[in-house]
């Protein structure tokens, strides 16, 4: 299976994208799920330390320079394709958090606990809802921090109310 | 394809009905038009000329790419008659 | 049922008014300038018409006047178009049965007259350029055909401009200069604010009905004919839906995926609780996501392709909120009495062929079809131009070169008409019809500029076709050019 016939980007597929291990650990990092040639580079000029890339073409996927991201999320609401998230797994606690962007109604709180979803549409845990910020600057795409087992900071994408509504 | 899906909704022919006009000799869209009325209706056949083209090479073969389209006559629109002849600019 | 609230939109509602449905004078709720087939729909009443021959019931479809599924008989006139037709207060909407006697009536003669379009043109005046569509491709080439002093009109059937562009919700890709990360509701008002202070005229709520080799357009604005002569033309015309032939494709509650978006994003009504996808291109998929955004389940998207055509990152945002994204599946049937209860879908083989034992059905009651698109070439070949089948590029089309001119020259195409693209490619091919009918026209103006503007327009649309999305376009746009070529060389 690739992600061309079911939709679901796999470790696989996934590998030359991710930050290392190493950077991971360190503090809040960008994971920029774009593995396909789209004419598209919002994510460049969104990024303040010029840590987001597009080498030549602007069909080309982004590269990201991890030690100069600081996980600051700015480049996250800019994707039209919402395949950008912020993930921390530096904490000694056994907890992550995944920030990401989320278009539904309605708007968690911060203190909810949410169903957070895996890239298949898969409820995998609880999570609590430690930040939702959605200024003006966003332009309705707000962003959403929730709290996981780190184990799951790279399978968690998604989540959902827990009164069943997206 | 079942006989009896509609293939031209505005003048509700089938699939059926088409085939048959086909294979009693009927092959460009505008022999069919002539017969079936398909392609006549308030859509002037937008709706249903590529599915027809298509049918049409499903039975004789040959290329949807040579079928000659229907729509370059004017009107674009269905228009009423009378707006057409002057009738409608009642300044 | 009418949407409350929304994501990304406000609905800006009118006055909410009665009407009357039916002899039996039921009256129901509706608001006043939505069409008459949101205000039934959001009524939950989808049977508008009895069908001609066969008495088939039939609902909307199409929702932007093209298809003729949603004639009904408004206060006694049969025919009327009610996907495009604003309610009005005390109108009487009556089921149509067979075809109705009085010749097809034109999309505003019921009810209370028309808005005026916002600016008029003389009967019978000549211009130097007139343009036909207001999407993205329509506005960008009045904008550098203005640029470049050109006094142009556009001209479009819609009463807001914008073409597709209205009912986008998401926010588009490319770069700063194709408005990327903007959301395309939005990007239609930019392209609007461009025009601020140049020579241009917009003629909202105009038909083009034909368009004649002398170059007169010929327009029919609410119940208003007129004329109008232009130097040079560019058809910014877009694009429109195909159909797909399945068992009871014509029940009501099968809809084109514009409707859908029409219904959904402009009018604030959702098509249903539940609804099938067929297609699984950007357009299958950003809808799909468009209608989970206003809480409607969807149950899947399917594709007769043995891959998904659109983005993956498109494909991505729904398969995470759960839905299934089916490759090589087909649409078998759709059932119920007179809507839409069920689908039933199966797997089709390398030769695209059901797959028996296959069937799987599944309780929806919309089903949306986003199985590509024609390009609007109607009036180009009206007019001679010499036409082309490009599959690649959608279907017919008028054979043009890189400036977007077509075999009749001063008559230019460009955007969706030209081949199904994009809005970013869209926008472009306007700016450089634009620049080519100033051009032509011999405007006075900056010839440095011009081809400035000119090499930079051609370089961004080399950009932007240049990855394996752009292939089909680039490659269909390539061979039009060298059979273009060898038919000049053959005519020398
Ligand atoms: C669901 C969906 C999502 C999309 N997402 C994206 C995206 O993310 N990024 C992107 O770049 N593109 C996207 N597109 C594609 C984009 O919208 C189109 O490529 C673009 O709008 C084409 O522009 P156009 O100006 O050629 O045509 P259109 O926008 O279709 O405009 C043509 C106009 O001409 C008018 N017209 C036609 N014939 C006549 C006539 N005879 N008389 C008067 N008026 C007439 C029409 O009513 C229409 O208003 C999407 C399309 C859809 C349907
Ligand atoms: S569907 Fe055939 S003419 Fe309209
Ligand atoms: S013409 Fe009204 S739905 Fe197609």
């Amino acid at each position: 299976m690739n992600h061309r016939r079911d939709g679901i980007l796999r470790n696989e597929e996934l590998k030359h994208h991710l930050p290392p291990l190493t950077r991971l650990s360190a503090g809040p990092v960008v994971v920029i799920e774009c593995v396909e040639d789209i004419p598209c580079n919002p994510c460049v000029q969104a990024c303040p330390r010029d840590a987001i890339v597009i080498e030549g073409d602007i069909n080309n996927t982004p590269t990201v320079d991890y030690d100069k991201c600081n996980g600051c999320g700015l480049c996250i609401s800019a994707c039209p394709g919402l395949a950008i998230f912020v993930v921390d797994a530096s904490r000694a606690d056994g907890l992550g958090t995944v920030t990401l962007p989320y278009e539904y109604l309605p708007l968690p709180k911060k203190d909810e606990i949410v169903s957070a979803i895996d890239r298949e549409g898969n409820i995998v845990s609880d999570a609590l809802v430690t930040r939702v910020v959605d200024s003006k600057a966003l332009d309705r795409t707000p962003l959403v921090s929730i709290e996981v087992p780190q184990q799951y900071v790279m399978i968690v994408r998604h989540f959902r109310c827990k009164d069943g509504r997206d | 394809m079942k006989d009896d899906v509609i293939i031209c909704r505005c003048e509700d022919i089938t699939y059926g009905e088409i085939v048959e006009a086909i294979d009693s000799g009927l092959t460009t869209l505008d022999e069919l038009k002539r017969v079936l009325r398909t392609g006549m209706g308030p859509c002037q056949g937008r709706t249903c000329s590529r599915l027809i083209s298509r049918i049409i090479v499903e039975r004789v073969g040959g290329e949807v790419a040579d079928m000659k389209t229907l729509l370059d006559r004017p009107p674009t629109m269905p228009v009423e008659i009378g707006i057409l002849a002057g009738e409608g600019n009642e300044e | 049922m009418r949407l409350t609230r929304h994501p990304i939109l406000e609905f800006d509602r009118g006055r909410e008014i009665e009407f009357e449905f039916e002899f039996d004078g039921r009256r129901l709720l509706g608001f006043e300038g939505e069409s008459i087939a949101a205000a039934l729909h959001a009524n939950d009443i989808r049977v508008f018409r009895e069908s001609v021959r066969r008495k088939r019931p039939r609902g909307f479809f199409c929702a932007i006047g093209r298809c003729s599924s949603c004639l009904m008989t408004v206060d006694g006139i049969p025919n009327i178009m009610t996907c495009v037709t604003p309610l009005r207060e005390g109108m009487r909407v009556e089921t149509q049965r067979g075809k109705g006697t009085i010749p097809l009536a034109d999309l505003s003669s019921a009810g209370s007259p028309p808005p005026e379009p916002r600016r008029d043109s003389d009967d019978g005046a000549t211009i130097p350029l007139a343009i036909v569509g207001m999407g993205p491709a329509g506005l960008s080439a009045a904008a550098y055909a203005g640029r470049m002093g050109v006094e142009t009109v556009v001209i479009d059937e819609n009463l807001v401009p914008g073409g597709q562009l209205i009912k986008q919700t998401h926010m588009f890709f490319g770069s700063r200069e194709h408005y990327a990360q903007i959301r395309g509701v939005d990007i239609g008002d930019r392209l609007i604010a461009n025009l601020e202070s140049l020579p241009v005229k917009l003629m909202l709520g105009t038909t083009v009905l034909g368009l004649y080799p002398d170059r007169t357009l010929s327009l029919l604005a609410g119940t208003r004919h007129m004329q109008l002569k232009a130097d040079a033309v560019i058809l910014a015309t877009g694009a429109s839906e195909n159909m797909l032939a399945f068992e009871n494709c014509d029940l009501p509650g099968v809809y084109g995926a514009g409707a859908v978006q029409t219904l959904m994003n402009v009018h604030g009504v959702v098509p249903g609780k539940r609804v099938l996808m067929v297609g699984a291109g950007n357009i299958g998929l950003i809808v799909a996501y468009q209608l989970l955004q206003a809480g409607v389940d969807v149950a899947a998207v399917i594709d007769a392709a043995p891959e998904i055509g659109g983005y993956h990152v498109h494909a991505a945002k729904i398969r995470r909120a759960g839905v299934p994204i089916l490759i090589s599946h087909t649409i078998l049937r759709v059932t119920g009495p007179d809507r839409v209860e069920s689908a039933e879908i199966c797997r089709v083989d390398d030769h695209w062929q059901p797959v028996p034992g296959s069937e799987r059905k599944l309780p929806v009651d919309a089903v949306c079809l986003a199985v590509g698109l024609t390009p609007n070439c109607e009036l180009a070949f009206q007019m001679g131009c010499r036409q082309t089948y490009m599959s690649e590029l959608g279907g017919p089309v008028a054979v043009h070169g890189p400036d977007l001119e077509t075999s009749i020259p001063g008559v230019f195409i460009a955007g969706d008409a030209s081949g199904v693209e994009e809005a970013s490619t869209a926008m472009i091919e306007g700016r450089l019809a634009g620049l080519a009918a100033a051009e032509w026209l011999g405007a006075e103006s900056d010839t440095d500029e011009l081809a400035r503007l000119r090499d930079e327009a051609a370089d961004s649309l080399k950009t932007l076709r240049a990855g394996p999305f752009g292939a089909k376009a680039r490659e269909g746009k390539e061979k039009m050019l060298s059979s273009m070529n060898e038919d000049k060389a053959g005519t020398q």
